[in-house]
């Protein structure tokens, strides 16, 4: 009989989630819930009413660590709705914020997924705030990988978190020739780094993949070679940064998209019948506690095509570059393998600008309540904000944020692991989950969404 | 070496951004880590998933009143820790949190998020959104100093500490307002006849919600998200001469520590 | 501890012609920072550049001498530089930077420096700090009345403002001069100005002024290891003609006065407002 285990809170990632998981005898998962216990701040409730140059501001501080993300796609959704063109020069500052962001974030993302893998060559975990070589000069190189990233999105962006420089039709100022020269020079520097860095990431997880076994909670887990396999599709917008409904071929499609109410999609209430004092650290929660997941999670669960997708820097690969390696371990591996990208991006954005070009669009119309979306594809994947903007003040707000659509896919990928490494799959989607709080848009016979919204 | 002290990052309801700025103090990370503190608790860091004792909890993000859990964390906080500092601009003033109003699946119910000084005593604030990679720096030195450091470092982390801890007890009295805004800058600066038209309050708020109109603030309320950067910032707000006056011994000091 | 701490104190004036020509003073601060730029100890300063209206000042990032000569001279109104201190390690993508400022505005640095509250990765990046001394400053408006007004000379022809020997000055384009007395200013200055403790920017790296010194020079205090390394460099460099400053009446003795009667008057300004309306009071920012 299966029994039922929870890790509640997770650990090494951004935000508060929590895992229920249903494991057979030998303590392999046959299912598993990975679900968001966050409070819902409820950013897309909140931003109705208020103007549509707070509103990304506002939706930026939902996440700090791909702050830019938002910030694009919240700003785009809003120029999308009124039908504003931004300056190309703006956009090629809002590029080189969109490389930044990513760069930071894979970097800190390492931080966080190091110490469940091994050194080389040894059975020694990795702790990354380690002062003893070799994963010191590993640390700092993170570290300075990130500096770089930051500075330039401070540089461009006003702020290196929540940047304060894009604004609803373009950008509040463009940047100085010195700025630029120091933009590039720094993803110079970076992307010396970033290829040893990659290819030092990629040896470890590949390790990982190798070894027979980690260890958790005192014991020998054995890594199935299959770890954290899905058969669900794929969805990315661009490789690097968009699309949005003002393209001429837009890359997302809203009539694809419904959503299911966490209701109708996670557990029912549960007994935990399993415990382990042992699990890192502070243990499982204790046998005889209820857990109720339908009622507890906090995000819905977004679909495409009628069902769970999985978004992120193995989704671009696989719909841009012929990728295909399955697995946790093969979507860490994708993640590295974008790093170089994003400095070459910010290089090739730099040589295009015009330092004296204009970077904010003449006339910013006030919008008539159209719909209007932008897709970016954030470090964690697609992250869709849908807006509808009536006289400069935004009167419908959504956001789809990477992890929310992650979550039920990761969810599937749960399955067939041994439940102790499961917090290993989980993290291997650098889950930011106080993001994804978002509300669900179902009408009244359950249906969506889509249509009503593109009428 | 001397004994470090035990730090531990706590988080509320906050977008994590806190945090990315402490860790952005890249190299210096590792220096204070190395030296100075051991985190015992982060959940975005490390594994450790209950409260523990620690003498320096940096909470992130407002409380969630609809939210059990939240609610006894920040308790449980109060009581392990020595010193509590609000981190950032949720945590000391509720910053946009200040804005949320319910409605939103799928907890519906969830609409009352209030600064940590509503439900605890809080020691220290550090204003801003996100706050400074710099300004957590000097907090964490100067705590560390005042845990273990020689009697003179006690007087002056003290005497450093002091406006961060008068922001605090301001914030944490319920008969006072810890509510943040642009509007600071009017009603304790301007309205006070106290404003010199440094434009400091400008160049620190993170959302351009202030430019300066002959010499004067003029705040965009519309874009003010309630981090109180400005209002720290302002000279006018507090300005301590016996620290102040000391800026070049005490840089020296920190870019020793760091070094 | 009136004029605050200083490692030397000299009469000075730039051997730059060009510079001396628009300068207020000896044109310590525009030499100081050419030669800061020149030699790539800054990258740019914050100083105060022309705007759209006659003499109001704008604050900007010169990163040439062109522009730093754009902006000599004193503009007795607001110019809030330190607007620009972030921005300028932002999108003009500077490293070290210059500022000038009024006593309150270093006083604003070094706050920026130490409590760097909204100013993150700023700290380090202010590679020099220059101060002038500062009576009082006033709204733009205060000096289109002084101006217009009280001097009755429209605000385009006036070539430089002063004030000095008791007295507020305005020059013109025809050589005519009009002064008023300044009893007649002190209703118009800025009310903040009322509790400023400061007159000879002590927080600044090197602080100058006109009083202590003949017309055409400057009174220059050098304060910290950056600025005694700058201004000796530059003094080397043959930049400044120096002498020494007189210890007499209308020297370092009519400083330190000016000093003391105007931090005495405004800490009584600030004992005042303690008990301002009934049972009341204003706030004082020092406590
Ligand atoms: C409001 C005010 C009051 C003053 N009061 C006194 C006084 O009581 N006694 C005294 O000895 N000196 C006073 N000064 C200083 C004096 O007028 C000269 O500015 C100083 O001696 C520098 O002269 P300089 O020739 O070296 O500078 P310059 O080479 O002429 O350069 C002056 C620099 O100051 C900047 N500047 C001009 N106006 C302002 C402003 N409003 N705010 C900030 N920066 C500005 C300019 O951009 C320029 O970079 C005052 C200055 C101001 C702005
Ligand atoms: S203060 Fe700003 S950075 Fe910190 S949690 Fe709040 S929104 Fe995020
Ligand atoms: S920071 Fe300066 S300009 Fe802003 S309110 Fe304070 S004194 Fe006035
Ligand atoms: S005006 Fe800006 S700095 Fe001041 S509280 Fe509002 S957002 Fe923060
Ligand atoms: S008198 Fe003081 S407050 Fe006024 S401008 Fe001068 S230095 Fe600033």
């Amino acid at each position: 009989m299966s029994k039922v285990v929870e890790i509640s809170p997770t650990t090494r990632h951004e935000g508060h989630s929590k895992l229920v998981l249903k494991v057979n005898d030998e303590g392999i998962v046959e299912r598993g819930d990975w679900l968001s216990i966050t409070p819902v701040r409820g950013v897309e409730k909140l931003a109705i009413g208020k103007t549509m140059h707070q509103v990304p501001k506002i939706a930026s501080r939902v996440c700090g660590i791909c702050p830019i993300a938002h910030t694009l796609a919240a700003t785009e959704a809003m120029e999308a709705s009124i039908g504003c063109e931004v300056p190309e020069d703006a956009m090629l500052l809002r590029y080189i914020l969109q490389c930044a962001n990513r760069l930071h974030s894979h970097a800190l993302h390492n931080i966080l997924s190091l110490p469940d893998m091994y050194l080389p060559g040894t059975d020694t975990k990795i702790n990354p705030f380690s002062p003893e070589e070799p994963v010191r000069s590993v640390g700092l190189r993170i570290q300075r990988l990130r500096e770089i990233a930051q500075t330039i999105g401070e540089i461009v962006g006003g702020e290196a978190i929540h940047p304060s420089n894009p604004r609803v039709g373009g950008m509040y100022t463009n940047i100085s020739p010195l700025a630029k020269q120091k933009v590039y020079d720094l993803a110079k520097e970076g992307r010396v780094l970033a290829h040893e860095h990659s290819e030092f990431m990629i040896a470890v997880f590949r390790n990982f993949q190798k070894r027979d076994w980690a260890e958790v909670a005192g014991r020998q887990i054995p890594i199935p070679g299959d770890l954290g396999y899905h058969n669900q599709g794929y969805m990315a917008a661009a490789p690097i940064y968009g699309s949005s409904s003002m393209d001429e071929n837009p890359t997302w499609f809203p009539e694809r998209w419904t959503e299911v109410r966490p209701w109708d999609w996670y557990m029912g209430e549960e007994e935990i019948t399993l415990e382990d004092k042992d699990y890192p650290v502070g243990g499982t929660t204790p046998a005889g506690e209820k857990t109720w997941p339908q009622m507890q999670a906090c995000t819905g669960v977004p679909l495409y095509d009628g069902q769970p997708v999985e978004v992120g820097p193995r989704a671009r690969l696989v719909q841009f570059r012929n990728y295909d390696e399955k697995g946790a371990m093969g979507l860490q591996i994708a993640r590295q393998m974008e790093y170089e990208g994003c400095l070459y991006g910010i290089m090739e954005a730099c040589d295009a600008l015009d330092c004296s070009g204009k970077v904010l669009a003449d006339e910013i119309p006030q919008g008539d309540g159209s719909l209007g979306w932008a897709a970016n594809e954030a470090p964690r994947g697609c992250d869709v904000h849908l807006a509808k903007v009536k006289d400069g003040k935004v009167r419908w707000f959504s956001m789809l944020v990477p992890t929310t659509w992650n979550f039920p896919t990761c969810s599937r990928a749960l399955t067939g692991a041994p439940w102790e490494l499961a917090e290993v799959i989980v993290r291997a989607y650098d889950p930011c989950v106080s993001c994804a709080t978002h509300m669900l848009v179902v009408d009244e016979d359950k249906r969506i969404v889509a249509q009503k919204l593109l009428e | 070496m001397v004994e470090k002290i035990t730090v531990g990052h706590v988080h509320m309801s906050g977008c994590t951004g806190c945090l990315v700025s402490f860790v952005d103090n890249y190299e210096g990370l590792f220096k204070i880590l190395d030296n100075y503190a051991d985190i015992v608790y982060a959940l975005t860091l490390a594994d450790v998933r209950h409260v523990p004792e620690m003498d320096v909890a940096l909470v992130e993000g407002s409380v969630c009143l609809q939210d059990k859990a939240s609610v006894e964390e920040i308790k449980e906080t109060r009581e392990k820790a020595k010193v509590v500092v609000a981190l950032g601009g949720c945590a000391a003033y509720g910053n946009i949190t200040r804005f949320c109003r319910g409605g939103q699946w799928n907890q519906p119910q969830m609409e009352s998020f209030v600064p940590i000084g509503d439900l605890i005593d809080v020691d220290v604030y550090i204003p801003g959104c996100a706050p400074t990679p710099q300004q957590i720096r000097n907090v964490c030195i100067m705590a560390y100093l005042l845990l273990k450091g020689t009697d003179e470092q006690k007087e002056l982390a003290t005497a450093y500490l002091k406006p961060l801890m008068d922001l605090a007890a301001r914030g944490s009295d319920a008969k006072r307002s810890s509510d943040a805004c642009g509007c600071d800058l009017m009603y304790d600066v301007i309205n006070q006849g106290l404003c010199m038209g440094c434009g400091s309050c400008a160049a620190a708020c993170p959302v351009r919600a202030i430019s300066m109109e002959y010499g004067k603030p003029q705040i965009e309320r519309d874009l003010c998200i309630k981090c109180g950067a400005c209002y720290a910032q302002c000279p006018r707000s507090f300005f301590n001469f016996d620290v102040i006056n000391e800026f070049e011994g005490i840089t020296e000091l920190i870019t020793g520590v760091m070094e | 501890m009136v004029l605050g701490n200083y490692k030397t104190c000299v009469a000075a004036r730039s051997t730059d012609k060009e510079i001396l020509k628009g300068a207020q003073d000896g044109g310590i601060v525009t030499q100081l920072f050419a030669y800061a730029l020149e030699e790539g100890i800054i990258d740019g300063a914050i100083v105060a550049g022309p705007s759209d209206e006659p003499w109001k000042p704008e604050p900007i990032v010169a990163t040439t001498k062109a522009e730093l000569l754009a902006a000599r001279g004193t503009k007795y109104n607001l110019s809030p530089n330190m607007s620009l201190l972030k921005e300028a390690t932002r999108s003009y993508g500077l490293d070290r930077i210059g500022i000038v400022g009024t006593p309150c505005q270093m006083q604003a640095v070094r706050k920026a420096q130490l409590y760097p509250i909204g100013m993150r990765d700023v700290p380090d990046k202010v590679a020099l700090a220059i101060g002038i001394f500062c009576m009082e400053n006033f709204p733009y408006q205060s000096i289109e009345a002084l101006v217009e007004d009280h001097c009755n000379v429209k605000m385009e022809s006036v070539t430089k403002m002063d004030i000095g020997k008791g007295k507020f000055w305005a020059y013109t384009e025809r050589g005519a001069v009009a002064q008023i007395p300044l009893k007649v200013t002190h209703k118009y200055e800025q009310p903040g100005c009322h509790v400023c403790l400061d007159y000879v920017s002590n927080l600044a790296d090197v602080s100058t002024g006109s009083v202590g010194t003949p017309d055409g020079w400057s009174t220059v205090f050098v304060r910290t290891k950056i600025g005694d390394d700058v201004w000796s460099k530059a003094s080397a460099a043959g930049c400044f003609e120096t002498k020494e400053i007189e210890s007499g009446k209308t020297g370092l003795e009519l400083v330190t006065k000016l000093a003391t009667d105007k931090i005495t008057k405004n800490q009584k300004t600030l004992e005042g407002r303690a008990t301002f309306g009934v049972g009341k009071g204003l706030r004082n920012p020092y406590l």
